[in-house]
């Protein structure tokens, strides 16, 4: 493909631009690489006071273990830490969260985008406001009732949490994509023979698949991602994945727990890295989505 | 839409936010403005062969009633906001009294816990937003000018900071500049001073929690203004190009007034989001070099003492300072609505 | 098969007024053509009519039953619409077959019914296909099927026929007139295309700002423009309008002057006549420099700036001129049309 004479950009600053973009790449990815691979050593060489070759080359790793290579970090935190016990905590946690953020999220962003009166235009603008606000707050604001009424520690009370938490974003998304939908669709359904929720469910929700695969993303990766609230909230034996890490930290004394944490974390940022693969598309557009209305 | 049927399609959306989030707002200005019961002290008189003696000892069954009868405490007013680890008014007409000059002032008014929190979350959050903003346009720039074929990936890759869980990126950046990490080696060979660890330094804390707020929110701010540039109207380029405007003339008069609503809509965003700044000092264990607001409740909530009413305190204040710093949008939007409206 | 009334009809949005009080009985079988610009309240109207709006004040009754609580689907109307509003997930068969799946319509008479439907409108051989593999004139068809699908009291059509281009849009517009004879049903039909309404039309409603100028068949309102708005709306070019004055039964205005108003009383007024109705000639009523002059094909049209007004005259196809000449033009005062100057209301004289 040849540019046409008008798009030709000087060389100095193609240059620049490239060599600026590359810069970013490797900052960008540099890190998780990095951790990759030292997750696979032991902790003297990952944090190598001699040289900082040693946590590519790994010569403790080699003294110690045999193999130049080590799974023992994953080993610790998954079966000896029982990390399993937290993914499928976090597992847990997150399809309730999202399939529930999107029931919810749906059903209102809808009826937002439909209503041409005022209230709704202040539901957004309220809506909005929570969204400002640091989930940290709001877990200052759920101690004492829920100690009170005995609902904390539940993974269920998390859960439920987590949708409030996530609603006024979940709801932005998707009015903006019903708005998208034009009125005529719902409209003509109604003609021939819905009531407004079958028109909803029948017409408007096949739809808006796309729509809402992009928002359960979103919801999927603001509950994965969460530690204000499942590291209040949650007892010990209901801890979700990032909270665990967390607590991992805690006992740093310990030789070896550190390694325990890099591996937790390699495994926390893997299904994000498949994620990230497969939906690249949608993330994209979603987070596009929101900002073209404005 | 009906309000009936407006009602049953918004209800279970606006309980969860009302019960979940409306809600606690009620509870922490309730909870901020009492105080855990004292322990109920009672005197009793042991007596023995050689006469009585007096001594006060906690009453644990009193104390228990007491605490069940009004599980909130007692109403002590506004005095946790004014307190020492809050708005500490006393304290600062002390060090107003006492300084020595306005630097002197705000130097010792920003050891206050409160304040020191607060310079630390005003501080990111005016930093972060316009350094990722423009770093987000630059790469989007970049980005902009590769042949389509390089696009996807380079997309994926921007992507990684960004979609990583908060606490695990400035985990990993973490590590990485840890004295024996990579980085950290880096900065000592750089600097010449092998005993340089940034953990043991407030301004190298401060700069590395600012690197790495700008490295994950950077890619939200590219992925934005290139999906704007690619909805640059193709034909007032166009004619900007036939009208004789130079390359910085059509980004300065076309290309970046077009991105200017979306510049807004993601300094929005980013306040909202820096201003709960509060993973990465968990993170990089910052605590003792910077406190963000968040940090400050969470440290408040966590441990074997909590300190509700504390924490409560702090919240509403939090509160009320994200609604100041958005209150510019809300309103604009609201007359914006309500020219629409007209 | 109903008829509609409409009593008192108005909405309104705040202070903003969409449509005012609106009277109209709509007779069973009739094509009832609602016609004026946009924002006229036609659309708003209509959609009072199938329940999608509320009405502010008034009544609706359809078939003599009031209907304003009722939701639009139990109103028995079927729906056109200007997008269309083709559900894109479902093939042609199923989006023509929705209507009676949702009305729980016995499965057995579905698939006959749908087969009928899309062999009026041709469709038969797209049966499979999602909309968006469909042509504008095809999905608007595959709307039509939908509405004639299941026999309802009344159809609505909300400018149908504005998204297709001009040539599709006039054989549609037949199929669409042919349709309405064999099946017979109360229609109303929305648009601001002035031919559309001529050519459809029983009677035609011309709105504007929510206020029904007149009401009347096609011929009555192109004959007989209740008003200055009708007359400036309806036809192409629109009627002639002038300022001036009638004194003594004689019309002066700038460049004009007519005799012969002998039953009109003195004062101002707005005069107005049809292009085709005046004739050049070497003199006459009007004398005025020409403006512009466009060849139509069968004839000229030609243009006089007549004051501040611009006056159109039809010209045969020869005629020769240029722009500055001065042109005369004959033009009867029976054919011309008296307005009052404050209302715009139409005036009677004695010579009609």
């Amino acid at each position: 493909m040849t540019t046409r004479v008008a798009d030709r950009r000087p060389m100095i600053l193609r240059v620049v631009m490239s060599s600026f973009l590359v810069l970013w790449l490797i900052v960008a990815a540099f890190p998780f690489l990095w951790t990759l691979w030292g997750s696979f050593k032991v902790e003297g060489d990952f944090f190598s006071k001699a040289d900082w070759l040693n946590a590519l080359t790994g010569p403790l790793t080699i003294a110690e273990t045999g193999g130049s290579f080590t799974s023992s970090g994953y080993y610790g935190a998954w079966v000896q830490e029982e990390f399993w016990r937290a993914a499928m905590n976090s597992l847990t946690v997150v399809v309730c969260v999202v399939c529930i953020s999107l029931t919810f999220g749906t059903l209102g962003g809808y009826a937002l985008s439909r209503s041409p009166y005022r209230y709704a235009f202040w539901l957004l603008l309220i809506s909005l406001v929570f969204r400002a606000m640091p989930p940290i707050t709001l877990v200052s604001g759920y101690l004492l009732p829920f100690f009170e009424w005995n609902l904390w520690g539940h993974l269920p009370t998390a859960i439920i949490v987590l949708v409030a938490i996530n609603q006024p974003f979940t709801l932005w998304m998707l009015t903006s994509f019903f708005r998208n939908i034009p009125k005529d669709l719902d409209e003509s359904a109604m003609m021939d023979g819905c009531s407004r929720f079958q028109a909803f469910r029948h017409v408007i929700i096949p739809v808006m698949w796309p729509g809402v695969i992009t928002t359960g993303l979103f919801s999927f990766l603001l509950a994965y991602n969460d530690f204000a609230v499942t590291a209040m909230l949650l007892s010990k034996e209901n801890q979700t994945m990032i909270p665990k890490i967390a607590s991992f930290l805690g006992t740093t004394q310990t030789k070896g727990n550190v390694m325990f944490a890099v591996s937790s974390v390699i495994s926390v940022t893997a299904p994000l890295f498949l994620l990230v693969m497969f939906f690249q598309r949608q993330i994209v557009s979603g987070l596009t989505a929101g900002a073209v209305k404005g | 839409m009906k309000h009936k049927t407006f009602l049953w399609f918004f209800l279970p959306s606006g309980m969860a936010m009302f019960l979940f989030i409306a809600m606690p707002i009620v509870s922490v200005l309730t909870q901020s403005v009492y105080a855990p019961h004292e322990q109920v002290i009672r005197e009793v008189e042991n007596c023995t062969l050689f006469g009585c003696s007096k001594a006060t000892q906690i009453d644990q069954e009193a104390t228990r009633a007491l605490r069940d009868a009004e599980p909130m405490g007692r109403f002590v007013g506004p005095s946790i906001y004014t307190d020492r680890n809050h708005l500490a008014f006393a304290e600062i007409a002390g060090i107003w009294r006492n300084a020595s000059g306005l630097g002197d002032f705000f130097g010792q008014v920003t050891n206050l816990p409160f304040y020191d929190a607060l310079s630390f979350t005003l501080t990111y959050t005016a930093l972060v937003t316009p350094l990722s903003l423009a770093f987000g346009l630059i790469i989007a720039l970049a980005v902009n000018a590769l042949p389509q074929l390089f696009r996807g990936p380079v997309i994926f890759v921007s992507l990684l900071p960004m979609i990583v869980t908060p606490l695990v990126g400035a985990l990993i950046l973490f590590w990485m500049i840890d004295a024996r990490g990579v980085l950290g080696a880096a900065l000592q060979a750089l600097a010449g001073d092998p005993g340089l660890s940034i953990k043991a330094s407030t301004p190298l804390m401060w700069t590395m929690l600012i690197v790495y707020g700008v490295w994950s929110s950077a890619p939200f701010a590219f992925v934005i203004y290139y999906a704007g540039l690619q909805t640059v109207p193709g034909d007032t380029l166009e004619s900007a190009m036939i009208d004789g405007a130079s390359r910085w003339e059509r980004i300065r008069y076309v290309i970046l007034p077009h991105l200017l609503p979306l510049t807004t809509f993601m300094a929005l965003i980013k306040i909202m989001d820096n201003f709960r700044v509060f993973e990465p000092i968990v993170s990089f264990s910052a605590g003792a070099h910077a406190k963000s607001l968040s940090y400050f409740i969470y440290s408040d909530l966590g441990g074997e003492t909590r300190l509700l009413s504390s924490a409560a305190a702090t919240s509403v204040l939090t509160i009320a300072g994200i609604i100041v710093l958005i209150s510019p949008v809300l309103v604009r939007t609201w007359h914006a609505f309500g020219r629409v409206r007209a | 098969m109903a008829d509609i009334q409409l009593k008192g009809l108005s909405k309104r949005w705040g202070s903003f007024i969409g449509v005012k009080a609106m009277d109209l009985h709509i007779a069973d079988g009739e094509f009832l053509v609602l016609l004026g610009p946009s924002g006229c309240g036609k659309t708003t109207t209509m959609r009072m009519i199938a329940g999608l709006e509320d009405a502010t004040d008034g009544d609706i009754l359809i078939g003599g039953a009031r209907v304003n609580g009722l939701e639009p689907k139990d109103r028995d109307i079927a729906m056109v619409f200007q997008s269309y509003g083709l559900y894109p997930t479902m093939s042609v068969y199923e989006n023509i077959r929705f209507p009676l799946k949702v009305r729980k319509i016995p499965q057995a008479e579905h698939h006959e019914r749908v087969m009928r439907a899309a062999t009026t409108v041709e469709l038969t051989e797209f049966l499979d296909r999602k909309p968006a593999a469909l042509s504008g004139g095809q999905r608007q068809r595959v709307a039509l099927a939908r509405a004639i699908v299941r026999k309802p009291k009344v159809f609505l059509m909300d400018e149908p026929l504005s998204n297709l281009d001009a040539k599709l849009r006039v054989s549609t517009r037949a199929q669409i007139k042919n349709l309405h004879h064999e099946l017979k049903t109360t229609t109303i039909y929305v648009t601001h295309d002035q031919i559309e309404a001529m050519t459809l039309a029983d009677r035609v409603v011309v709105m504007s700002k929510g206020v029904v100028q007149q009401v009347g068949t096609p011929l009555e309102i192109y004959d007989r423009p209740a008003n200055t708005f009708v007359a400036g709306f309806i036809g192409n070019p629109a009627m002639n309008l002038l300022r001036g004055e009638i004194r003594g039964g004689v019309f002066e205005g700038r460049n004009v002057r007519i005799p012969g108003f002998s039953g009109a009383a003195d004062g101002q007024v707005h005069l107005g006549f049809r292009a085709e109705d005046a004739a050049v000639a070497q003199a006459g009523e009007i004398a005025a420099p020409i403006y512009s002059l466009e060849l139509l094909g069968d004839a000229s049209m030609a243009t006089v700036q007549a004051g501040e007004s611009l006056v159109a005259i039809k010209a045969p196809k020869d005629f020769q001129g240029r722009i500055g000449e001065p042109l005369a033009a004959q033009i009867p005062a029976s054919l011309c049309h008296l307005f009052d100057a404050q209302s715009g209301e139409r005036l009677r004289w004695s010579a009609l």
